[in-house]
């Protein structure tokens, strides 16, 4: 059994796989609702661009190679149709492009001007996208779908004379000297450092447009089958792209032609810049492009946790020793979703009392008693806050029977059944966990769907880590029962959010000021949730408006924590209180929520407001007062603490 | 496959080289291997002494710092070229206006030389000078500092990085080649997966230095770098953390296995002297491409003591 098992959520990565594994693993996002602003038509036939923005591993680089050529002809090998039957099939053809982050960078310094490099780039990227036009053109040659007479007569002459490259015969001659003229910019960028010198091609350089624009010019006007079709340039993880090169490729979406357009992938915040070359111009959402952000399924969660399932579902039936013995729901692996009840009754089971002595320091041991509940330590906790917020033992009591009782009619039971199930169940467990100094777990589909914060990648990458602790804690269970343990997930939960927490400081720019924004703001959430009276349950999220921040250096990094979905920002302007005005509201990817042990969901309501100022203490200063950031107000009882200060979140 | 006669010695009282050399290059550093190799330099006052000083490793030192101890030695040309440790070839510049030619019998002591340095002197010397061969120094800690425990995160470098190709190790990807990462492995387990996701490689290869310089060392490399290790995907090897020539053997075994269309890129995050037998490899394959993450700052002081100092031959023109 063991040979035919391996971790079914390890070594996947969209970017690297090969073809038939991007159609093995493909979920169609478009079946599970998850995009109101994009339809699957769209993809080839929209006219105009689209910019595709989410945060690492929400899947982008998975959905922009699905609609390229090279899997789309292994669509057609399966549906055993060719390649150009599947192109009219879509009106479009998709070609898509990725330059890593490390080979964009070598294209600057040196001594060397940014105009140059601006043109070595250009001449780099025209060629890079005018060889896969013409290697599209060679596998339609290859199963005869273009008349040999067009290509020889009519398309070669012509895209020599395009390209100025000297009397080819045929495709793969052209293909040829494109590699040719690529490996000449390369070479120069091995060289550069040594000399210094500037890039001057042996033939001809390409201006911007000439190729990306030109071939498909050409190709629309002498190919019958290609009058009605889309070419369409899938580039990815934009946000690599050095600001002058983004100013380059921004230059073509401004300009794209009716039937070449743009699909864009980027993290949030990609754009470095609006700008085009011409200085005084830039290209505008709307206009230009319009944008589609992946992360919006956070909100959506029927259809994302649907999604989730099936992407799960292509893991676990890939392994044989999971697939046979029908182990390939990942709920019934995970747990639905979580027991807070049972948690709780684990927690207190070694000491039953403990919550009831931490009361009884500050209320009547007669009236605690009157609330004992330890069948359910919860409610118990729930009862005694109750009575700290001034209802008497005997209400409380009543109102807890009543609901436990089912009483029909009973206002009581109904008000006890929603502060319990509707709103503070979880919050319960979170104050539970405080009393007990233990800490909360994170366990179960249910919550790693929320954890993910809509990057399906985390999820993944969860559930890559509580399998590979289950394999080696107790591999018997996994592979007999179909079920890991909830230690095990809780274990993969914390390990993969401090790890996610720890990198932060990594992130190319502004990594130290987001690290420590992050530690102050979730330890300001973690100070919410230990708020005995419960008067902001699970708050973890804030409010600032980006644009009127003046100092560059706060914003930027704002803006980048963003674009690394370090933080996400809601979709919708929302009031961080009922007297405060309509602000974007933050808040924190949901995956540090096990380093901070705060709650993995939003329950609207309360969040922190910020300003300028509040913002720079967070990013610039290590030690940071709680009562400044906790807007108090008449909630809280007479007679208590009614300053700002810590102590208001004291344990009792 | 081809086998690379080589030579590696450690460095004690009759070895001759070092006193032989026109030219010793190194940097500065506070760590206590800095000047190893220097204090058992007897000729120090008729070598050429080219040092290397990064004003980011100066930054808040006062002169009682360990790098300082250059100082006590006398030389009799001494070129202290202040660079930026961001930027190898900001030193191009400085370095150029010595005679080298294909003769000079030059040294580099790589112990305090970041990576990313030594890899563009090496390959600047053969490109501009026409070194044909090359002594490398390097002495080994007898341990590293762990400040965080032993399997905990390890940084040998602090603040933001971001992934390079190093200057002058481009390499040439033909169009639609399939892409394999060579990832010596560090102690540093985010910097490995940071660069495997920036390089997105078809396939991946770790090499753990094993025999490691002390037995551990070796799982503390492993553990760290857990995730990209425990990954169906990659292909574990292992060469000896302190001979470049293996890890030499082992690229060009790769090469010769991998088909006509793969990309190799090396990623040196291991030892230098790993590190070395990659700059070696790569300055004899040109198309194999280096990358690294360059960060922010390197650590200051991150390993303890002194352990071997050896010298290696290092033939530039294959």
């Amino acid at each position: 059994m063991k040979d035919l098992y391996r971790n079914p959520f390890s070594g996947v990565n969209a970017v690297q796989l090969d073809t038939d594994l991007i159609l093995e693993y493909w979920c169609n996002p478009f079946l599970y609702d998850l995009f109101s602003e994009i339809k699957e038509y769209d993809i080839y036939n929209d006219t105009n661009n689209i910019v595709l923005m989410g945060g690492r591993s929400t899947g982008k680089s998975m959905f922009l190679r699905y609609w390229s050529y090279p899997v789309q002809l292994k669509i057609s090998e399966k549906e055993n149709i060719s390649l150009n039957e599947i192109i009219q099939r879509n009106k479009g053809v998709g070609f898509y492009f990725r330059i890593d982050g490390a080979k964009l960078k070598s294209f600057q310094g040196h001594g060397l001007s940014q105009e140059h490099w601006t043109s070595v780039f250009t001449h780099y990227f025209e060629l890079i996208v005018g060889r896969q036009y013409i290697e599209v053109l060679n596998l339609l040659e290859v199963e005869r779908s273009i008349d040999g007479k067009i290509i020889t007569a009519q398309l070669i002459p012509k895209l020599c004379g395009l390209l100025e490259f000297n009397n080819h015969t045929s495709l793969e001659n052209i293909i040829t000297e494109f590699d040719l003229r690529i490996k000449e910019v390369e070479v120069h960028l091995g060289n550069v450092p040594f000399y210094k010198k500037e890039f001057v091609p042996k033939d001809r350089g390409f201006l911007s447009q000439s190729l990306s624009f030109g071939i498909p010019e050409l190709l629309l006007s002498v190919i019958p089958s290609f009058k009605n079709l889309n070419l369409i340039i899938l580039l990815d993880e934009y946000e690599n792209f050095l600001h002058y090169q983004q100013k380059v490729v921004n230059t073509l979406l401004r300009f794209t032609k009716p039937h070449t357009k743009f699909r864009i992938g980027m993290r949030l915040e990609g754009f470095r810049t609006f700008e085009m070359i011409s200085e005084d111009d830039f290209i505008k959402e709307g206009r230009e492009y319009r944008k589609v952000v992946f992360e919006e399924v956070v909100n959506k969660n029927s259809g994302y946790q649907d999604f989730l399932c099936e992407i799960a579902k292509k893991r676990l039936e890939s392994i044989p020793a999971l697939k046979d013995r029908e182990f390939t729901n990942i709920k019934t692996i995970l747990g639905d979703s979580e027991n807070l009840e049972q948690e709780a009754i684990e927690l207190a089971q070694s000491k039953p009392n403990k919550i009831f002595e931490q009361f009884s320091k500050k209320f009547p041991k007669e009236d605690l008693e009157k609330l004992r509940c330890p069948q359910n330590p919860l409610l118990e906790l729930l009862n005694f806050i109750w009575l700290s917020r001034g209802v008497t033992a005997d209400q409380t009591a009543k109102s807890m029977n009543d609901y436990l009782n089912k009483v029909k009619g009973s206002d009581d039971g109904e008000k006890y059944r929603r502060d319990y199930i509707d709103k503070y169940k979880l919050t319960l467990t979170f104050l539970l966990c405080s009393i007990y100094r233990t800490n909360k777990q994170y366990y179960s589909f249910n919550t790693f769907a929320f954890l993910s914060s809509g990057i399906v990648g985390h999820f993944i990458e969860l559930c890559r880590r509580s399998f590979s602790i289950a394999d080696w804690g107790d591999t018997d269970t996994l592979l007999a029962k179909g079920i890991i343990k909830k230690d095990f997930q809780n274990k993969a939960a914390i390990e993969f959010s401090n790890s996610e927490k720890q990198q932060i400081g990594r992130i190319e720019t502004y990594g130290g000021l987001i690290s420590k924004f992050i530690v102050n703001v979730g330890n300001i959430f973690r100070g919410f949730h230990l708020d005995i009276q419960m008067r902001y349950p699970e708050t973890n999220q804030f409010a600032i408006n980006v644009d009127s921040i003046q100092d560059s250096e706060l914003q930027n990094a704002l803006k980048a924590a963003v674009r690394w979905t370090i933080i996400q920002r809601k979709p919708k302007m929302q009031r961080s209180g009922p007297s405060e005005s309509l602000q974007d509201l933050y808040m924190l990817n949901r995956i540090f929520s096990p380093s901070f042990q705060i709650s993995y969901r939003t329950r609207g309501g309360k969040s922190i407001s910020l300003n300028e100022a509040s913002l720079k203490k967070l990013m610039y200063e290590d030690k940071i007062n709680l009562g400044d950031y906790l807007i108090v107000d008449d909630v809280q009882p007479k007679g208590q603490n009614k300053n700002n200060s810590p102590d208001l979140f004291s344990n009792i | 496959m081809k086998t690379l006669i080589y030579n590696m010695e450690l460095i004690d009282s009759s070895n001759k080289t070092l006193d032989e050399l026109d030219y010793l290059i190194l940097a500065s550093g506070s760590d206590s291997r800095a000047y190893e190799v220097l204090s058992k330099c007897k000729s120090i006052s008729k070598n050429q002494v080219v040092f290397f000083h990064f004003i980011e490793r100066l930054d808040g030192l006062d002169s009682s710092d360990p790098l300082f101890n250059f100082k006590k030695y006398s030389y009799k040309y001494i070129q202290e070229i202040y660079c930026n440790i961001k930027n190898p070839s900001s030193c191009l510049e400085e370095i150029t206006k010595n005679k080298f030619n294909s003769s000079t019998k030059i040294g580099i002591d790589i112990s305090c030389l970041t990576k990313p340095y030594f890899y563009f002197i090496i390959k600047l010397l053969k490109e501009r000078f026409a070194v044909e061969n090359l002594s490398v120094f390097y002495t080994e800690p007898k341990s590293y500092l762990f400040p965080k425990g032993l399997f905990n995160a390890f940084h040998t470098s602090s603040g933001p990085l971001s992934i390079f190709e190093i200057p002058g190790y481009s390499g040439q990807e033909k169009r639609g080649a399939k892409r394999t990462l060579v990832i010596l492995l560090g102690f540093d387990g985010d910097l490995s997966k940071e660069i495997n996701e920036d390089v997105s490689p078809h396939d991946t290869v770790v090499v753990n230095g094993f025999p490691s310089y002390t037995p551990k060392f070796k799982d503390i490399s492993l553990i760290t770098n857990e995730k990209l290790v425990s990954d169906h995907n990659i292909i574990v090897s292992y060469a000896r953390a302190n001979n470049p020539f293996e890890i030499y053997n082992l690229l060009q075994m790769i090469k010769d296995k991998a088909t006509a269309d793969t990309f190799i890129n090396v990623a040196p995050l291991g030892t230098k002297p790993m590190a070395l037998g990659a700059c070696l490899f790569a300055l004899h394959n040109p198309d194999v491409r280096i990358v690294y993450p360059l960060p922010e700052n390197y650590e200051n002081k991150y390993s303890d003591k002194s352990w071997n100092s050896w010298i290696y031959d290092l033939p530039l023109i294959n």
